[in-house]
């Protein structure tokens, strides 16, 4: 039986993991941990044996439908872009629970949690897998209801309760943004099939919707005045979603809060799964973006100016966990940069946006876990009270280390030595100069490169803070156990090695997804459409920006180091409330009072209350009259109840005989 | 033969008298009357029909018609005893116990 026969296992495995740890786990160990370790372990056999049979023969893609009411249908497609998430997702999950083990084991209810990332795994897998936007959508709900009970997971704790909520209502914005493009897309496409579908077309199926992409930018909408494509409307909107899930501005409030929840789970939401779901959306719906120019522009400014805006308010965080919160946000934003640089360098951005998520998933996660042994063996996340932890917890150290380094990109341009992060990293901020130099919007580029600075600030200031100098406070701490340190060293060798080893085929190798295996695809003559045109790849760029990034990162050691390790620069006197800038980061851009105090207070309750109100008067009013004229008919008719029967009679009698007259005239006119 | 149109003629009268005083009248025991004579102008029309097409059905009904006739004006004579032992009077414009 050929692999590729199982491909629906993958998330299926899980899912039963999730109902058999959810009924039997209370009654074996661990809370029955290795019910989701060996179906996600299964899971990951089938998906890497896919992905090395796709590599081989990249035309061999699994594609599976099965109709559904008519003119929908589920099903699964293994596409390269498919296969390398969901290896990278079964392994990345794979890892978290076994490491889940060790962290969670002196937690309450642990098989309530490996029940739940076991959900949680199985809908992201679905989600990757669906083969059409609908199911998608499907999985991208279940996704964000396995966020919501992961993030408030302890949920006696109010302030975890309460992430819970604010993760859960603030993707909504964008789930709804989502929902509204997927029902434009129908309906456009319905009305290009003049509602006659043949037998065995679903059109909401990813190649049936592609194949019809230069029919829907045909239809044009009006909204405020403007003209704007059908195209461009939709992916907008689908990229609305994507910044829900995915923490771009203004709606990554939520990723932050979320770290209330058990470190593990911010490894595995915020580092490998959920938040990449929504660059996934943008990655697989990308033949639609290439064709609207002004929804690429958006997402490559959204993406540069987040990675930017997240990293400046990850320099003052001192929660452990809120640092790696910014940083994930500010990534993500490079990963949108990436795509968003599509309109210069085609479905090469796939390519390049995939390769950096891949790549952020292995140090994210191990950035995560190793917060997660400081944490676990030392009880606070307060880098304040932290300090020297290198010494009681050396494999946790050395692997942070080796995942900061791969997060700030450190290696060798024009050479094959660096880590992970170097490789996908950099070639998001070549294209972004590429994207400058074919469109002459240099913003992107200059946004990215300043948040490259700020990434190493951030992070290595997390680095000696925690792990060097002297402890600032009496804590015990001890090396965590084997459970977590090997996931660790297996995380921290990918970190390490990943990038250079498969820097070169992968790229060819995600951009396969979109070359040969779709019909009536041509990723050039898609872009003509939307009115680019695709860059040539001319020229060496100047020597200079190349370097630049490993100079901006280098640059932000530098700094950090004689701040927090030779403690040349005192920081107290710019640590202070009274220091406008720091004060504006430190709260972080006022956005919770900005979000709360206006948004929900003054727009929302009292916008909508208002309205609400009006709207409320107005049906009053209307539900008022229809009873007054209802009990004043009654009151008038009243009268004809006389009570004498002759009254009656003689209505009846007047009764009869215009029904007779009116038969009558009516024969006499038929 | 008398041609039937002249007993249509006569039962249309009868049946209208009837109606007439039907409306008209206030006293229970007249207004039953009236009931009776529109009873009595459809088997005058049920009889002349009959005897017409030489067909015996509708001096069947008529008979049918006069017995329910004869039990409707008992109901309607225990009726009107029956109110006037409450309220002293038939007059029907002071009878008016249906009214809301």
């Amino acid at each position: 039986m050929a692999v590729e026969n199982l491909a629906f296992l993958i998330p299926v495995l899980p899912a039963l993991a999730f109902v058999l740890t959810f009924f039997l786990g209370k009654k074996l160990p661990t809370g029955g941990a290795i019910i989701p370790i060996a179906a996600i372990a299964t899971s990951f056999v089938i998906s890497l044996l896919i992905t090395l049979n796709l590599l081989a023969n990249p035309e061999e893609v699994v594609s599976q439908s099965y109709s559904w009411f008519a003119m929908l249908n589920i099903g699964i497609l293994v596409d390269p872009l498919a296969a390398v998430m969901l290896t990278m997702v079964t392994f990345v999950s794979l890892l978290i629970h076994i490491y889940s083990t060790g962290y969670m084991s002196h937690d309450k209810a642990p098989s309530r949690y490996f029940a739940e990332t076991a959900l949680f795994t199985a809908s992201m897998l679905g989600l990757i897998l669906s083969d059409n936007i609908l199911q998608l959508f499907i999985c991208w709900e279940l996704v964000g209801v396995c966020s919501y009970l992961l993030i408030g997971f302890w949920f006696q704790k109010p302030s975890a309760a309460t992430a819970a909520k604010k993760a859960f209502l603030t993707t909504r914005i964008g789930d709804v943004m989502f929902l509204t493009g997927i029902i434009v897309l129908f309906s456009d496409l319905y009305k290009i099939f003049n509602g006659t579908i043949p037998d065995g077309v679903f059109i909401l199926r990813f190649d049936e919707i592609f194949a019809h992409i230069s029919d829907i930018a045909a239809i044009n909408a009006n909204i405020f005045g403007m003209e704007v494509s059908h195209i461009t409307l939709i992916t907008l909107l689908f990229f609305g979603g994507a910044v829900g899930k995915s923490g771009q501005f203004p709606l990554h409030v939520w990723l932050p809060d979320a770290m209330e929840g058990p470190t593990t789970v911010s490894a595995l939401i915020h580092a490998a799964t959920m938040v990449t779901a929504g660059v996934y959306l943008v990655a697989r719906t990308f033949p639609m973006f290439i064709a609207a120019p002004d929804s690429l522009m958006v997402v490559a400014y959204v993406g540069a100016f987040t990675a930017l805006f997240a990293g400046t308010m990850g320099i003052v965080m001192n929660d452990l966990k809120r640092v790696l919160a910014y940083s994930t946000i500010s990534q993500l934003g490079y990963m949108m940069l990436g795509l968003g640089v599509g309109a210069a360098v085609g479905s090469e951005a796939v390519g390049i946006a995939l390769f950096h998520l891949i790549n952020h998933a292995f140090f994210k996660a191990l950035l995560f876990l190793c917060a997660g042994s400081v944490i676990h063996a030392v009880g606070t996340h307060d880098m304040r009270q932290l300090g020297g932890v290198a010494k009681v917890m050396p494999i946790t150290a050395i692997t942070m280390i080796i995942a900061s380094l791969a997060l700030t990109g450190m290696g060798i341009p024009g050479t094959s030595i660096g880590t992970s992060g170097f490789f996908s990293k950099d070639a998001i901020i070549e294209s972004a100069y590429l994207f400058g130099e074919t469109t002459g919007s240099w913003i992107p580029y200059l946004l990215s490169i300043a948040a490259a600075l700020l990434t190493s600030i951030y992070i290595f200031r997390l680095i000696f803070m925690t792990f060097y100098g002297k402890p600032r406070t009496d804590y015990g701490g001890h090396e965590s156990p084997a459970s977590m340190t090997i996931p660790l060293s297996i995380l921290a060798l990918f970190a390490l090695v990943f990038g250079g080893l498969t820097s070169k085929t992968f790229n060819t190798f995600v951009s396969e997804t979109f070359v040969n295996n779709f019909v009536n695809m041509d990723i050039s003559s898609l872009a003509t459409l939307g009115g680019y045109h695709l860059a040539e790849h001319a020229g060496e760029e100047p020597i200079l920006i190349l370097w630049l990034p490993l100079i901006m990162a280098l640059a932000g050691l530098v700094i950090t180091f004689l701040i927090y390790g030779l403690q040349i620069v005192n920081m107290d006197s710019i640590v202070s409330r009274n220091n406008p800038i720091y004060k504006l980061l430190y709260n972080r851009y006022y956005q919770n009072a900005i979000f709360t105090n206006f948004v929900s207070v003054k727009i929302i309750y009292e916008g909508f209350a208002f309205a609400g109100r009006a709207v409320d008067r107005g049906f009053d009013w209307i539900v008022k009259w229809f009873s007054d004229v209802t009990l004043e008919a009654g009151e008038s008719l009243r009268q004809f109840q006389t009570g004498a029967v002759q009254n009656y009679a003689t209505a009846v009698i007047t009764g009869v005989s215009l029904l007779i007259i009116l038969v009558k005239v009516v024969m006499e006119v038929l | 033969m008398i041609p039937i149109v002249l007993y249509l003629a006569l039962a249309a009268i009868i049946f209208s008298i009837g109606l007439y005083g039907i409306m008209t009248q206030r006293s229970g025991i007249r207004i039953l009357m009236c009931v009776e004579l529109m009873l009595n102008s459809a088997n005058i029309n049920l009889v002349a029909f009959s005897s017409y097409h030489h067909d015996l059905t509708g001096q069947v009904f008529a008979l049918f018609s006069i017995a329910l006739a004869a039990c409707e004006a008992a109901v309607g004579f225990a009726i009107l005893m029956a109110l006037y032992r409450m309220k002293d009077t038939i007059s029907l414009d002071h009878i008016n116990v249906l009214r809301w």
